[in-house]
């Protein structure tokens, strides 16, 4: 794979994109040209520039049309968690035109988590999530004016379904079948949903405008997942990560509620491919320069802080880390671009600190109520403060004030955040134990089943997604360098050593592997002095541990050999295990008048058990070929058990509000009297 | 303009289109009535009823506890309405124990349908005596109004 915007053969339009490029660079170069073409070319341009942007090229558009039309099958139109509440409400008073919120449109009041308090207003948090969502409440709000609004989402789910069948159609080289297709099952799904269709009251835009929000990051982050992988092996590779991702871990279980968690991954993994590119060298295609990307990776970062500072902080120390030593180039250059553009990016953080707190570095999750209250981080927070107050201090001493304030205000924010990681590292070297209940098995955790309203809905990050079972292959290949390298003489080692970092400097690939384990790190980190926590259901707080790890599993070579000779067994067995086996946890569920907690440990027990096997399998396949049919059976079962809890805890489990599409809450209802 | 490009813009204006039919400017039809304006609201004709005489306390699977099982009822629906509610309860008197269930008719509810309690687990020191004299009721509720459909005793027996 060349460049993720080859144009897909068999395309009978002659290919869009490269028309389309033709004419971007037409229109950089002679911009007085412009008035000569027609308004159908300037929207061409204008549509081939934002595909190759946003989803890369023709495939890339299938898999953010299709992770949309997935996503929504079990798309409930509500508030599934408490905050949700402080979001809804924020997004209201921003719609109004001011940041304060006055009225509890959504709950019951607004002393909801999440809420902050300050000189008398409160306010919400996470304002980039609010802000991005601003757009799709007018969108929605435009539409109700002409439409039914019980019939507006059912609409825009027809129409990602036309679409997603013509695309697919000429990314297959059979452009009319595909086109039939997708029409076809477009009017029919349509026509189901308008026959059992319900009013949708207007009061829930705001809400449902957040939701489309996540629902369109997940896809662009799914859809990412594909273009780095897309570009660091090949497009097929890719399409199966992003598959990957998209139906078989919890990414899918939390795209259509409204907190921060679909957007940070969408920007974690925008960082990876950004810092990916600027590692290549540039072909005279390319929109953006390697430098470009490299501050784009920054930007995205910058962006993250008007979402979640915190965790902005934790994805800039594990960018830094990689990314200033694998740099082509430090020059006084690169980083005044690299330090422009990531000082821009946080404009929009620091004019909303300032509007609410008036301290463009005081976020509103640091007002009022601290966000880290457990007493781990406060002791590590203080260690941090206390170094600052020592050395730096005499040094602050001599500056002038005007120099010294901001100095000060960074350095004791940072040292509250950077508390967080030596609250993490304690941690983990006193309490390791506790990672087993992270990530193997939960069960029923003394404390956290107790907040969850007495049900064992916790999942640990394996049983949520059975699949992340196979960076085991990543292990093995490890311990194989570890015990290779180990065996070799001292003096080899050293230049081993050498010239694998000379190798790491050149490939954007290593580069982007070193990222994604500092990226993880980092997240455990900040967050597993609280872990296991209630509300969690599959950990949450990890989130990007998911596409991380997908991303981890499609390196591996071994893999890739068999799932590459194996994939029609994979995805038969994945096919299977979804209609049979959600039919299965059906039955169990219903056989055993199982309560929600109950059928949570079911996918839960059923889940590791596929998950050990595959973990095996996948590290075997790291030695030997013998076993990799059995891989890839293997691998599709766990991806099924994936989207089994998906498609389960979306239509059985966890039912709350109205369904997107009125179908699938005719099904949901079918399944519940079952 | 080739057919398969005829079919897309074809089905993107149908699909388009119904919202609008039923929307605030136009009008035409209401799509999206809401089936079910309020569970309890409607309303339902019944012509039969039929209740169980007996009831009993059976030993429950691999444990001493007790299982209350009452039959189900059968009512015949000559026609509804709406989402009338039929709640079916049993209350022994002697153990001060009431429970009730109560089912939501929908208006595929039509000719015989049964109505079940829900099983419920006692502990063996509860049940003391070889039969209860309990009451069973079934009560049609439709617009916040009530009409009994059953009141009657009924004998429930313990079987070790």
């Amino acid at each position: 794979m060349t460049s993720a915007d080859a144009v897909d053969e068999g395309d009978t339009t002659a290919g869009d994109t490269a028309t389309g490029e033709r004419a971007t660079r037409m229109t950089d170069t002679a911009t007085g040209a412009l008035s000569s073409g027609t308004i159908t070319d300037r929207f061409a341009t204008v549509r081939s520039v934002a595909l190759r942007v946003f989803v890369g090229d023709r495939l890339g558009l299938v898999v953010f049309l299709g992770t949309l039309a997935f996503v929504a099958l079990y798309w409930r139109v509500g508030i599934f968690i408490t905050d949700n509440y402080t979001l809804a409400n924020a997004l209201v008073a921003l719609a109004d035109g001011h940041l304060a919120i006055e009225e509890a449109v959504f709950g019951p009041h607004l002393k909801t988590p999440g809420m902050v308090f300050h000189d008398g207003a409160k306010y919400g948090r996470n304002y980039g999530q609010i802000v991005f969502a601003l757009p799709f409440l007018w969108g929605l709000e435009a539409l109700a004016a002409v439409a039914d609004p019980g019939l507006i989402l059912p609409m825009l789910w027809a129409l990602v379904l036309v679409a997603l069948g013509r695309e697919s159609g000429r990314v297959l080289g059979r452009p009319s079948l595909g086109t039939n297709v997708g029409v076809v099952c477009a009017l029919a799904a349509f026509a189901v949903n308008v026959a059992v269709a319900r009013p949708l009251a207007p009061r829930l835009f705001p809400v449902a405008a957040l939701q489309v929000s996540a629902i369109v990051a997940t896809a662009l982050a799914v859809v990412t997942l594909y273009r780095l992988v897309g570009r660091v092996h090949d497009r097929r590779t890719g399409v199966a990560a992003a598959m990957v991702v998209g139906l078989a871990t919890p990414v899918g279980f939390w795209a259509s509620v409204p907190k921060r968690h679909a957007i940070v991954v969408a920007l974690a993994l925008g960082i990876c491919y950004a810092l990916f590119r600027s590692r290549q060298s540039q072909s005279p295609d390319d929109l953006v320069s390697p430098l470009g990307f490299r501050a784009i990776a920054y930007a995205i970062v910058g962006l993250t802080t008007w979402v979640h500072g915190g965790i902005a902080f934790g994805i800039f120390l594990a960018l830094v880390v990689v990314d200033v030593p694998t740099a082509r180039s430090n020059d006084i250059r690169s980083l005044a671009v690299v330090g422009t553009v990531f000082f821009v990016s946080m404009i929009p953080f620091f004019v909303t600190n300032v509007l609410i707190s008036g301290d463009p570095l005081r976020p509103p999750r640091v007002l009022y109520s601290f966000q880290y209250p457990t007493s781990d981080a406060a002791g590590g927070g203080s260690t941090g403060s206390t170094g600052t107050g020592g050395f730096v201090q005499s040094l602050l001493d001599v500056l002038p004030p005007v120099l010294a304030t901001p100095v000060i205000a960074v350095l004791d924010r940072s040292s509250v955040l950077l508390g967080e990681f030596v609250a993490g590292a304690n941690t983990l070297s006193s309490d390791p134990g506790r990672l087993y209940r992270v990530f193997v098995r939960g069960g029923d955790i003394a404390g956290v089943s107790r907040l969850n309203l007495d049900q064992t809905i916790y999942l640990t990050v394996l049983e949520a997604a059975p699949i992340v079972a196979g960076v085991t292959a990543a292990c093995a290949t490890g311990g194989v360098r570890l015990w290779r390298s180990v065996h070799r003489a001292p003096k080899n080692l050293v230049t081993r050593l050498r010239s694998r970092s000379g190798a790491f400097k050149k490939s954007p690939a290593t580069t982007v592997d070193a990222f994604v384990v500092a990226l993880a790190t980092s997240f455990l980190l900040m967050y597993v002095s609280r872990l296991p926590l209630h509300a969690q259901l599959t950990v949450r707080y990890l989130h990007p541990f998911y596409p991380l790890a997908v991303y981890a599993i499609a390196r591996q070579a071994p893999l890739r050999r068999a799932f590459g000779t194996h994939w029609q067994a994979g995805i038969w067995t994945w096919a299977g295990g979804v209609l049979v086996g959600s039919q299965l946890f059906v039955v169990a569920v219903a056989a055993g008048s199982l309560g929600r907690g109950e059928a949570v440990q079911v996918h839960a027990l059923a889940g590791l058990a596929v998950a050990a096997v595959f973990a095996a399998l996948a590290a075997s396949s790291v030695f030997s070929d013998r076993f990799d049919r059995a891989t890839a059976v293997a691998g599709g079962l766990a991806a099924a058990l994936g989207t089994d809890f998906l498609l389960l805890s979306g239509l059985v489990y966890f039912q709350y509000g109205q369904y997107a599409l009125p179908a699938a809450g005719w099904v949901a209802d079918l399944l519940a009297t079952a | 303009m080739d057919r398969s490009r005829l079919a897309v813009w074809g089905a993107v204006a149908l699909i388009c289109c119904v919202p609008v039919l039923s929307g605030p400017v136009v009008g035409l039809v209401d799509l999206t009535k809401a089936p079910l304006e309020g569970v309890g609201d409607g309303s339902a004709t019944i012509d039969d009823v039929q209740t169980p005489d007996t009831a009993r306390f059976d030993r429950a699977l691999s444990s001493d506890s007790y299982v209350l099982k009452v039959p189900d009822a059968r009512i015949h629906v000559a026609a509804i309405e709406g989402r009338p509610l039929v709640s079916y309860k049993l209350s022994i008197p002697a153990m001060q124990y009431s429970r009730a269930t109560t089912h939501f008719l929908s208006a595929d509810d039509t000719g015989w349908v049964d109505i079940s309690l829900a099983r419920e687990t006692f502990a063996p020191a509860n049940v003391t005596q070889s039969s209860y004299e309990a009451e069973l009721s079934l009560i049609l509720r439709v617009n916040d109004t009530k009409q009994v459909l059953h009141d009657g005793p009924i004998t429930v027996e313990v079987t070790e």
